[in-house]
């Protein structure tokens, strides 16, 4: 039977910033609940009632003083943990703005993970009732050390939560919508990945291994199995839904013919105007809503032409796929339509072409 | 403190002991029918207190299931399925069934009209109404928890509750929205009552904390229940009908299904430990034989518990998906919220001071709470700062947390509770050693039970597991080796109160020597309470002039004490 350390292991610059708060509070309530213990147990012996004594107590109605010493100090205690507290999270929600980005999709009960070389891991499932394709991805959650990575989340249908122990944190994906956190690990090893928000019939199967690993390592996993790079994945899906025929993937292209949707070139990060006024912030969410919903908001000066039934036709994983692809068109570039796409910022940059790899012409 | 309160030498000598009448509520007809269709307070309460006993029993077979599964790693004795049944069973058993309604529904039933000297509630048909109602949405949610059962958790999170979960959710949601309007029916009588019905002279200062408690209580039942019952109509109808609320695949937000339903949960965690804070501010002046210290004090942070516990729902969704300062903002608010919890347990350790204590079962329990629920307490202090809780959320940090609150909190102060006014209920004694030993299994089992939790918590092993990673497993054998001592500490009184029933002393009117209006009628009580309309003299606590409520000098004490020197202990301190 292995047995549990007396510390939690800590691999993340979190769970190194955890510890010292988790403690001070133990420390700090351990030391309030001693002297209720101290004062109830002293009080019960002394004035416990003896055989002989007579029944004479004082008549103590309260005391102000000590109504206001009491109130003041623990909440000044209190308000110690909250200011600490808030650091603590302030340093874990926020990732920084240039770190690599990992998507993850939860599913019931896999974690479907995509890095932004395309390599791509399934965490957790039962392997029985997967495709032979998911059953060649299972793995672990790989990640380099010392390097700080932004993990962004979307569920596939019920909420989840993607909680690693080790790193002290976790996050509740939920379905329709991007989450993210950011990860920064210090320490090579395994640890546990947990769901932690209930979520069906095999929800303690949703489970796997966290690894942390050297740099080497990590460069030698992203060319493992990739087959290109997330956003190259993203432009295959982009052409076999035809979304090129409206939007054309470069301004070059679009003057040519008539465009009757917006060029996505340069899009990510601009402010849009609306029709019916107001302006949308291209941002992950904008644009996996004018997939799924693309009556929601539509740009000034079009049409609401775009079909609404883009939902049932890509998965969470190609949205993903698509989201990369169209935040990669920076704006200027030119990208001829038949080679194969440059992976995007992030990826490695010795990623061997995939063999066999003809760019668009993949169904 | 305005309370005014009798100089000792007025004070009239020891009543006599009220004979027993020929008709007191428990021999005032014998039918079937006489139960079922009375509109007395104290027999509701009977009702309510048979009817929790017995879903106390069926939440306690569920857990002890779970504890047990949870022996192995690979899950002991259940499949994933029915282990996901079975902890949703005894969530939802426990406290839609049990812990809501317990001290408000039994001792707030038959003890707020005798505490505050009526004859009844206000609404006494209204008063049978909520039993009925209790009882048909009880039967929807125990039909549905044992036709094939619920795997949702107590929680109903949708769009898992909604749109994915194959099995009885809309009856057991449907029976907590009907056991919903029997909450706000007593809530509404009991504040009603509160508030028209007091006796001559007993004014707010001077009634006693266990009425403050309830009347904080029946403010959140009233504005709290409402809002979950809206929420349980739109998860059903989102379920059957397909109409997208929560669900995002049909335009819906699952947030705001949380958001919702923490509206009135968190505040229903008060609803659950408020009224125990009462009850123990009855039994600890009466066994130390003090005043309350802080009487104000401990009446208005129940009265601020209820209000601030509106204004803290989200910390339950701090890794949801809110914004970054909206989880600052209830941080902060949940710091508040637990200062007047502290407030109250200094008042209560502080009562004790210069006290005489005496160590029967009902303040053995009060002790344990006190213990427990510092505990539970100051554990919540790890969920509501941000960066600790965004580890231990959703681990058994959280579930050792609340059942140190709820159990060690709540389920001790309903035992203190029953065991202080099982004399005047039935009339009859218990046995004085068993009970004294129940109290001491209890407080060991739970222990026990819990701090291992606390421990696997803190190494991030998540809640609603029916296996788990093998290094975990000692811990789990060592809870799971408590929950039988607290199942067994569970079963005593079990024993003894019902033999107590047949072969008990008979209890004298007054037996703990209490100055509360509820001690002045026989035990048990008439039918309609009091044979006279009580004048209410002083405040509620004056154990150290040694007179009741009504003024009059209170009867030998049990426990320990020199025999003749009651007399003389009327100075003023």
């Amino acid at each position: 039977m292995t047995e549990l350390p007396g510390l939690a292991d800590r691999a993340s610059v979190v769970a190194d910033r955890f510890e010292p708060l988790f403690w001070y509070i133990v420390a700090c309530t351990s030391i309030g609940t001693l002297i209720v213990c101290v004062g109830l147990v002293a009080f019960c012996t002394m004035y416990r009632r003896k055989r002989g004594d007579t029944i004479s107590t004082p008549r103590i109605l309260g005391s102000h003083k000590l109504e206001l010493f009491w109130t003041v100090i623990p909440l000044i205690i209190f308000l110690t943990f909250f200011v600490w507290g808030m650091w603590v999270y302030d340093g874990a929600v926020h990732p920084p703005a240039d770190a690599p980005e990992i998507k993850v999709i939860g599913k019931q009960w896999m974690w479907k993970i995509q890095y932004p070389s395309g390599q791509r891991v399934i965490v957790g499932g039962n392997t029985d009732v997967m495709t032979d394709e998911e059953r060649n991805l299972v793995g672990a959650f790989v990640l380099p050390i010392d390097k700080p990575v932004k993990v962004t989340f979307i569920s596939e249908d019920v909420i989840h939560d993607f909680g690693i122990p080790a790193f002290r944190q976790k996050i509740d994906v939920i379905p329709g919508r991007y989450v993210s956190t950011w990860y920064h690990p210090n320490k090579i090893g395994e640890y546990h990945l947990f769901c932690d928000q209930y979520c069906g019939n095999l929800h303690s199967r949703m489970v796997g291994k966290v690894k942390v690993v050297s740099q080497d390592d990590f460069d030698a996993f992203l060319r493992e199995k990739a087959d290109g790079s997330l956003a190259w994945e993203g432009q295959q899906i982009f052409r076999k839904l035809q979304c090129n025929s409206c939007h054309t993937p470069n301004a070059q292209s679009g003057a040519k013919v008539h465009p009757r949707a917006p060029s996505l070139e340069g899009l990510w990060g601009r402010d849009v105007p609306l029709k019916g006024g107001g302006t949308a912030e291209v941002t992950e969410q904008y644009i996996r809503e004018s997939i799924v919903n693309p009556r929601a908001k539509v740009v000034e000066g079009w049409e609401p032409i775009m079909p609404g039934n883009y939902e049932s036709q890509v998965s969470e994983d190609d949205l993903t796929k698509v989201i990369a692809y169209i935040r990669s068109l920076k704006s200027g570039k030119q990208i001829p339509n038949n080679e194969k796409f440059p992976p995007p910022d992030g990826a490695p940059r010795d990623m061997k072409t995939p063999a066999g790899s003809t760019g668009g012409s993949k169904p | 403190m305005s309370t005014a309160y009798a100089e000792p030498q007025t004070i009239a000598p020891v009543p006599p002991e009220p004979e027993a009448p020929p008709r007191n509520y428990l021999n005032n007809g014998y039918g079937i029918l006489s139960w079922l269709l009375t509109v007395d307070h104290k027999r509701i309460g009977i009702l309510y207190l048979v009817s929790l006993t017995a879903f106390f029993t069926v939440g306690g077979i569920a857990a002890g299931l779970v504890r047990l599964n949870l022996l192995s790693p690979d899950g002991a004795i259940l499949t994933e399925d029915q282990y996901n049944r079975m902890f949703t069973a005894h969530g939802v058993v426990m406290l839609f069934l049990f812990l809501i309604p317990s001290i408000p529904a039994v001792m707030g039933n038959f003890f707020i009209p005798m505490m505050i000297g009526a004859k009844d509630l206000a609404f006494p048909k209204l008063n049978l109404a909520s039993w009925y109602v209790f009882m048909i949405g009880a039967g929807f949610m125990v039909w549905a928890v044992l036709a094939g059962g619920i795997d949702t958790g107590w929680t109903l999170y949708p769009p898992y509750s909604s749109r994915f979960s194959h099995t009885n959710v809309t009856p057991g949601a449907f029976g907590a929205f009907i056991t919903g309007f029997s909450s706000i029916m007593t809530g509404l009588n009991i504040m009603a009552t509160i508030h028209k019905m007091r006796a001559p002279g007993m004014t707010w200062g001077r009634m006693p904390l266990f009425c403050w408690a309830l009347y904080a209580t029946s403010f959140i039942q009233l504005l709290g229940t409402p809002v979950v019952a809206i929420t349980l109509v739109l998860l059903m109808v989102e379920r059957v009908a397909g109409v997208g609320v929560f669900d995002p695949a049909m335009g819906g937000d699952p947030l705001l299904f949380q958001h919702l339903f923490w509206f009135y949960s968190h505040p229903a965690v008060y609803i659950m430990i408020v009224p125990g804070m009462g009850v123990i501010s009855e039994i600890i002046t009466c066994f130390s034989r003090k005043n309350i210290f802080g009487y104000k004090a401990v009446a208005w942070s129940s009265v601020g518990i209820a209000v601030v516990g509106f204004l803290v729902w989200s910390h339950h969704m701090f890794v949801a998906g809110i914004s970054y300062y909206s989880a600052l903002l209830f941080s902060f608010l949940t710091m508040l919220v637990a200062v007047p919890s502290a407030i109250k347990v200094f008042n209560w350790t502080a009562t004790l001071y210069r006290g005489s204590i005496t160590f029967q079962a009902p303040m053995l329990f009060t002790l344990a709470f006190l213990v427990l629920f510092t505990v539970g307490g100051v554990t919540g202090l790890f969920l509501a700062t941000l960066g600790t809780d965004i580890h231990l959320h959703d681990t058994y940090f959280v579930v050792a947390h609340f059942h140190f609150v709820m159990v060690g909190g709540m389920v001790l102060a309903y035992m203190a509770a029953i065991h202080f006014w099982w004399p005047k209920m039935t009339g009859r004694m218990y046995s004085d050693f068993w009970s004294r030993a129940s109290a001491t299994v209890i407080f060991v089992g739970f222990f026990l039970t819990f701090v291992p939790q606390f421990v696997l918590g803190y190494h991030g092993m998540p809640r609603r597991y029916p296996n788990y990673p093998a290094e975990f497993q000692v811990y789990n054998i060592l809870s799971t080796a408590g929950a039988s001592i607290l199942g067994l500490g569970y079963l005593m009184p079990g024993i003894y109160l019902t033999l107590s029933l047949f072969f008990g002393e008979k209890a004298p009117a007054n037996p703990w020597s209490a100055t509360g209006l509820e001690w002045a009628s026989p035990s048990p009580p008439h039918v309609f309470n009091f044979e006279f309309v009580p004048v209410v003299k002083c405040g509620p606590y004056e154990y150290s002039l040694n007179v009741d409520q009504l003024g009059r000098t209170l009867p030998e004490p049990p426990g320990p004490m020199a025999p003749n020197t009651l007399k003389e202990t009327n100075g003023v301190g």
